[in-house]
């Protein structure tokens, strides 16, 4: 392995057991990403994009080989490290946006700070300058009732980097998006990628803005990484 | 997480489901309001019982009886027992057992409960009653608690005090209304003029029995609160007059039928002496120094274990009671808290993917079960309050029919109030343990694909 990779993957590989039937979701993936790139994941369904995803933000734990990020084999932690791990070094956003609909922009932003400790004047003044951050200060009153599907990710992607994360997972991030919200919200993937330096790994299925904004594109077909651009 | 936020949280998370929150800290409280109602009245009878003993220094007393006369003749009735009681030497108790027994260190006084029967006349009202004689030292003790008036300065005056119950009985409601007023009291005589023998044959049938009444008039100075618990008291009549008075007086003690029955040796004596102590702690050795002389003693801090005993069973089943309506809340408790982990289920696999642990997922649903806890805690105190309250003024209003002075049946002391509250958030976190475990084990990567 080499130590200079933000995040490294040795014969990663996810088993799910369905009774008596078992699924092989990704099959000895080697994959290294460095400090500060742009990595594209594509592929057709059920080629085990999302299972790498889970896999790398620490919400699943592999069946075998390892997982090295920042210098740390996050495969061999247990669940509680796992959960610290989530809280600090890693943001994640998703297709269906993930955030509670019950809570403001703002608390949603605020939200994984609560489990940091972190007190509740000092949250919400985080939450309102990443928000400012990604364009949303207005909005920071709102419930996701009231706002754009572009306004809600860009909401999830202010509740990821609130803890300051050195990685940010991007799981379908336009998927529930039209092509013009999509582009503007995978700029804005681009922009910290480039101006704070984020590493940023996304898959989607929109080639288009893979080949636009990625570095890198790998391709996974069957579990397996096929093709790397 | 900090503790601040745990609770923010829970509360806040159950102020968004308002009704199905209401609905079950209504369970709670209705479950926490029923067992502190049962334990404040178990409470509030054993205050009241213990609280009068105390005021009235009952615990200071002993009642002393000869060792013959109607109780042993009723605990006695076997045959060849009472024969060996005949043959026991006869212990009469006099003015000389009186004079004796004050000398014993630790008695402040005796005297003896003499009671004759006699019809009392107040205004146009006539009753049947047995009257006391009470000296004046004891009549201003705590024993007698006076509801107007005061007591009798000395045992010479020709004065008396009535309890509340025989005025209610006369049908008069306001003690203050009768003092300083007058009272007959007829007393029952044998007069030997009747017994002659153009009566001896009515006599003989007992028709015309050669009893005749005397009246003595006498005036209200008090009104006393009748001691409502049974058993051998030192008080245990409704009108109470001095000694002297009581001398002067032509009169047959006959109190019951048993007193035609007795020797004459038997008769001679006082049916009983109620001995004050100064305090409980002389109980033991005057009681021994009596009993040595070969009396019959009660004293009534002999009961005392047996009458906590009794309180405890009381106050495990009043608590048996109780526990069926905090089982039932507790239940619904539990399938609220399920109930709303299948509908943040989403929510647990947000709260884990931004760095929750299955501790800190656990603890925010404690967190709700114990806010759940804590106000049907609250709630279910007022309410057991309220209740309790209403059903003292219901059971009050019956009694007071019947001249029974107000009584709080109920009482609340402070560790009732805080253990209720406390009580019930304990209850609410055993409940909640079942689904905030099952909370802590949610999947986050199957939650996050849960609609």
């Amino acid at each position: 392995m080499n130590h200079s990779n933000l995040v490294e993957t040795e014969n990663l590989t996810k088993v799910y057991a369905s009774g008596k039937i078992k699924v092989v979701a990704l099959e000895n993936v080697n994959l290294s990403v460095e400090p500060g790139e742009f990595l594209g994941v594509t592929g057709p369904s059920g080629s085990g994009k999302s299972t790498l995803m889970n896999l790398l933000g620490g919400l699943d734990t592999p069946s075998a080989g390892r997982i090295r990020v920042q210098g740390r084999f996050i495969s061999e932690l247990n669940k509680y490290e796992l959960a610290l791990y989530r809280r600090h070094q890693v943001g994640m956003i998703f297709q269906s946006f993930n955030i509670i609909s019950s809570y403001t922009a703002l608390e949603n932003v605020a939200f994984p700070l609560l489990f940091a400790g972190v007190p509740k004047k000092n949250r919400n003044q985080r939450a309102a300058e990443i928000l400012t951050v990604v364009g949303l200060s207005a909005r920071k009153d709102h419930r996701p009732s009231e706002l754009s599907g572009g306004e809600q990710q860009r909401v999830a992607i202010a509740r990821a980097l609130i803890n300051q994360p050195k990685i940010l997972l991007a799981d379908e991030p336009t998927g529930n998006l039209d092509s013009g919200t999509s582009a503007q919200i995978v700029q804005t993937l681009a922009n910290l990628n480039k101006n704070h330096h984020l590493t940023v790994i996304m898959i989607s299925h929109e080639e288009s803005l893979q080949q636009k904004f990625a570095d890198r594109v790998i391709r996974l077909c069957d579990g397996k990484i096929v093709e790397e651009q | 997480m900090r503790i601040s936020d745990y609770i923010e949280q829970s509360f806040s998370n159950l102020w968004k489901k308002k009704l199905r929150t209401f609905l079950t800290t209504c369970g709670v409280a209705i479950g926490i309001g029923a067992l502190v109602s049962m334990i404040s009245f178990g409470k509030g009878i054993q205050k009241n019982i213990t609280d009068t003993f105390t005021e009235l220094e009952l615990f200071n007393y002993i009642t002393v009886s000869s060792a013959s006369g109607e109780d042993q003749m009723a605990e006695h009735s076997d045959e060849s027992e009472k024969k060996e009681n005949q043959a026991e030497p006869i212990h009469v108790l006099n003015e000389e057992f009186i004079q004796k027994v004050t000398k014993i260190n630790g008695v402040q006084s005796a005297f003896p409960e003499i009671r004759f029967p006699a019809l009392i006349r107040f205004e146009q009202e006539e009753k049947f009653s047995l009257v006391q004689v009470l000296p004046s030292n004891v009549c201003r003790s705590e024993l007698v608690k006076l509801r107007a008036g005061k007591s009798y300065e000395s045992d010479q005056q020709d004065s008396l005090i009535v309890s509340d119950s025989f005025l209610h009985s006369m049908k008069i409601k306001e003690p203050e209304a009768v003092i300083g007023q007058t009272i007959e009291i007829s007393t029952l005589t044998f007069d030997l003029s009747l017994f002659d023998l153009t009566n001896a044959v009515s006599v003989l049938q007992g028709t015309k029995l050669p009893f005749s009444k005397q009246s003595y008039t006498f005036t209200i100075v008090g009104v006393a609160e009748r001691m409502g618990f049974a058993g051998p008291m030192p008080l245990r009549s409704d009108v109470f007059i001095p000694p002297a008075a009581s001398e002067k007086m032509e009169k047959l003690s006959l109190t019951s039928i048993w007193d035609f029955f007795q020797t004459l040796e038997q008769t001679k004596g006082y049916s009983a002496v109620n001995v004050r102590l100064r305090s409980a702690k002389y109980i033991e050795p005057v009681k021994a120094q009596i009993e040595d002389w070969g009396f019959k003693t009660f004293a009534l801090v002999d009961q005392l274990h047996e009458i906590k005993t009794g309180f405890i069973f009381m106050d495990m089943f009043l608590f048996a009671v109780g526990m069926i309506a905090i089982t039932v809340a507790s239940l619904g408790i539990i399938n609220t808290m399920v109930m709303s982990i299948l509908e943040r289920y989403r929510d647990i696999g947000i709260m884990k993917a931004v760095g929750a642990t299955d501790k800190d997922v656990k603890r925010i649903f404690f967190f709700e079960s114990g806010a759940i806890g804590f106000w049907g805690g609250v709630f279910g105190l007022a309410l057991g309050w309220v209740v309790s309250i209403v059903i003292n003024l219901v059971i009050n209003y019956f009694l007071a029919k019947q001249g029974v002075p107000y009584v709080n049946y109920f009482s609340f002391p402070w560790w009732l109030c805080l253990g209720a509250i406390a009580f019930s958030i304990l209850i609410s976190l055993a409940a909640g343990i079942y689904p905030a475990s099952r909370a802590a084990r949610v999947d986050p990567v199957v939650a996050l694909r849960h609609d």
